[in-house]
């Protein structure tokens, strides 16, 4: 499942932003692959965090994105600052003629974004890629070729979350430093549940929906049946296209056990695939793929998909690889948008629907 | 020791594989020479098995086995059997597992805490849509209860969704899958803030072991595996409350599944 470079020379990696999953996930996931990429730049808008991160690994630091774009030993940027300044991030590290960039999800906020990032990509040909991260899990891409016309045949999807308390990864993963304060959301305000629904499917149900549009040949049609919250933070969300039932199941809880799963189930084959935790070095998902009588399980395998998008991104800047089309990843981001406005439309019509039912 | 002779209609025992689940408790149970006279009367659960059931009761029957039965009010049918001392006992595809006690001990036990409850059944093609959301439903309210504002939100040839929610307000998701690929299987799933419990409910077909999983701080317990199938069970309480003298109650249980049924439709 490698797909180790042929690199002459390491190549260097900027990343904006250092904050818990620059520090938990994408240096130790670098740390792994010290013959092929090394960290020559950390910015981040605090700049005892820049330091301080910067000084792990023995990089560059500063508070400025020019500051890091110029730096001649950055040949691949990774954004991984806050969503709303991911789409001006990418096209500024396309038009600094990086070799590769790598945004975290979402990489644009809305369509129109997307589109001038497709634009800039095209005429700079930078490659770019999505921080879809089991996307690039060999778990994954082992099942792909193997899953024959199951993306074409499937009626049902699912997608299950169960996550522990992000620190209680983060802290097998590294030492954290300034890691963001939580507050205490009002359950009871209707604006705060639309906001806690809007926000757990563009930051966490957007993780598999790129893994579930590759099954769902028809994922423009897609309607939502009905979506609810979950204490403390998730959602259970039923989505149907014409020809698919897709649930999303999420809840982020104080529980130690996780579960990260994707299925996909036909009248006469069936995938399920079992992720590991973010953050921690814990090896591929084991995907289990069952066609009529016979089930084969590929993995797990030795890395994460983390490890495998720093893979995919210094065969990207070598040309050992083709990037992802522009389109694709438009698709992905448009489903996951078209899901979140959707799903906030439905709150506000079920809550039309209740205050007039006590009128 | 009593022995409790048996008769059973072709359906009955084709759906219920009583012949098997007899000749596993051969001190308990046997064939009827005398059929007019059985002490165990067992129907198929099809449209009007209350009313056949009653006549079985009226025929001098000391218990009847009802397989698989479909949503019917069973209030006459039970008044019956309370007046006549009658037991009757359901065979459900799931609900009747002998893991659902366990289960059942979980599930409830967190039910007031519960942040989400998560239903799936999987069934084979060519099964009714309509079966498959009663037998899911049988299962979900043994081990549940009551689910409040159940609603259909979907349903088509291979599958279908439907929403409820606990008495806590936490919502409840149901879907039903139709496909060959995996066993038929209910999987129930109730999360709370600290961990919760997971069920899977296997068919009867064979004496696969339901599993029962309870999380919480301190670890993980898989409650001990019973390889024995619900068909067989059923049978087992049969005989005990034959023994006993006591009378089961599923109807009244059956009640609330087929009320749960009423309301989506």
């Amino acid at each position: 499942m490698s797909s180790h470079t042929d690199a002459t020379r390491i190549l260097g990696v900027g990343i904006l932003g250092a904050g818990p999953v620059t520090q938990a996930i994408h240096l130790p996931s670098l740390a792994r692959l010290g013959h092929i990429l090394a960290v020559r730049h950390i910015m981040d808008v605090d700049p005892t965090v820049a330091e301080s991160v910067a000084a792990r690994v023995g990089a560059a630091h500063s508070t400025s994105i020019d500051a890091l774009l110029g730096d001649p030993d950055v040949d691949i940027v990774a954004i991984c600052s806050p969503h709303q300044f991911h789409a001006e991030q990418v096209i500024a590290a396309c038009r600094a003629g990086k070799k590769a960039v790598l945004c975290e999800k979402p990489f644009a906020m809305n369509a129109d974004e997307a589109a001038r990032i497709s634009a800039v990509s095209q005429e700079t040909a930078v490659p770019i890629i999505v921080g879809a991260m089991h996307t690039f899990d060999p778990g994954w891409i082992a099942a792909s070729e193997d899953w024959g016309e199951l993306p074409e045949h499937a009626h049902t999807i699912r997608s299950s979350i169960v996550l522990p308390p992000n620190a209680r990864f983060e802290d097998f993963a590294t030492e954290i430093i300034t890691r963001p304060a939580g507050a205490a959301p009002d359950y009871s305000d209707p604006e705060v549940i639309k906001g806690a629904l809007r926000g757990g499917v563009m930051g966490l149900a957007i993780h598999d929906l790129p893994l579930i549009r590759r099954f769902t040949p028809d994922f423009k049609d897609v309607e939502v049946l009905e979506a609810r919250h979950v204490r403390p933070f998730g959602y259970v969300i039923s989505l149907r296209t014409p020809t698919r039932s897709i649930e999303l199941r999420a809840a982020m809880n104080n529980t130690w056990k996780p579960e990260w799963s994707f299925e996909a189930v036909s009248d006469d084959a069936a995938l399920r695939i079992d992720f590991t935790p973010s953050y921690v070095q814990a090896g591929s998902a084991v995907a289990t793929l069952t066609q009529g009588t016979r089930t084969t399980v590929h993995g797990p395998f030795e890395h994460n998909g983390y490890e495998g998008e720093w893979r995919e991104l210094a065969a990207l800047a070598t040309g050992e690889k083709q990037p992802p089309s522009a389109q694709s990843l438009i698709d992905d981001l448009t489903f996951a948008l078209d899901i979140a406005e959707a799903t906030v439309t439905h709150v506000d019509t079920r809550n039309a629907v209740v205050e007039g039912a006590r009128a | 020791m009593s022995q409790y002779t048996v008769r059973a209609t072709p359906e009955a025992r084709e759906a219920g594989a009583i012949t098997l689940s007899v000749a596993s408790l051969p001190e308990s149970f046997g064939p009827a020479g005398d059929y007019d006279n059985a002490h165990v009367h067992a129907i198929a659960g099809h449209a009007g098995w209350t009313t056949e059931a009653a006549r079985a009761i009226s025929a001098g029957a000391r218990g009847v086995v009802v397989v698989n039965p479909a949503p019917e009010d069973t209030d006459d049918l039970d008044d019956a059997a309370q007046q006549n001392g009658t037991v009757v006992v359901l065979d459900q595809r799931w609900a009747s597992n002998p893991a659902a006690t366990a289960a059942e001990v979980a599930v409830r036990s967190m039910a007031g805490r519960a942040a989400v409850l998560d239903v799936v059944a999987t069934a084979p093609l060519g099964t009714d849509i309509g079966a498959l959301i009663a037998d899911q439903l049988a299962a979900v309210v043994r081990l549940a209860g009551p689910l409040g504002n159940l609603k259909l939100l979907d349903r088509r040839q291979n599958g279908y969704t439907a929403t409820a929610v606990l008495a806590n307000g936490a919502p409840v998701a149901l879907q039903g899958i139709i496909s060959d690929a995996r066993p038929a299987s209910v999987n129930i799933t109730m999360l709370t803030d600290d961990g919760g419990a997971r069920v899977t409910l296997p068919d009867p077909v064979a004496a696969w072991p339901a599993t029962v999983k309870v999380t919480g701080p301190q670890g993980e317990l898989l409650v001990p595996t019973i390889y024995e199938s619900a068909h067989r069970t059923t049978w087992r309480r049969l005989k005990e409350h034959l023994d006993a003298g006591t009378l089961p109650s599923d109807l009244r249980q059956f009640a609330a599944v087929s009320e749960a049924i009423a309301s989506l439709t």
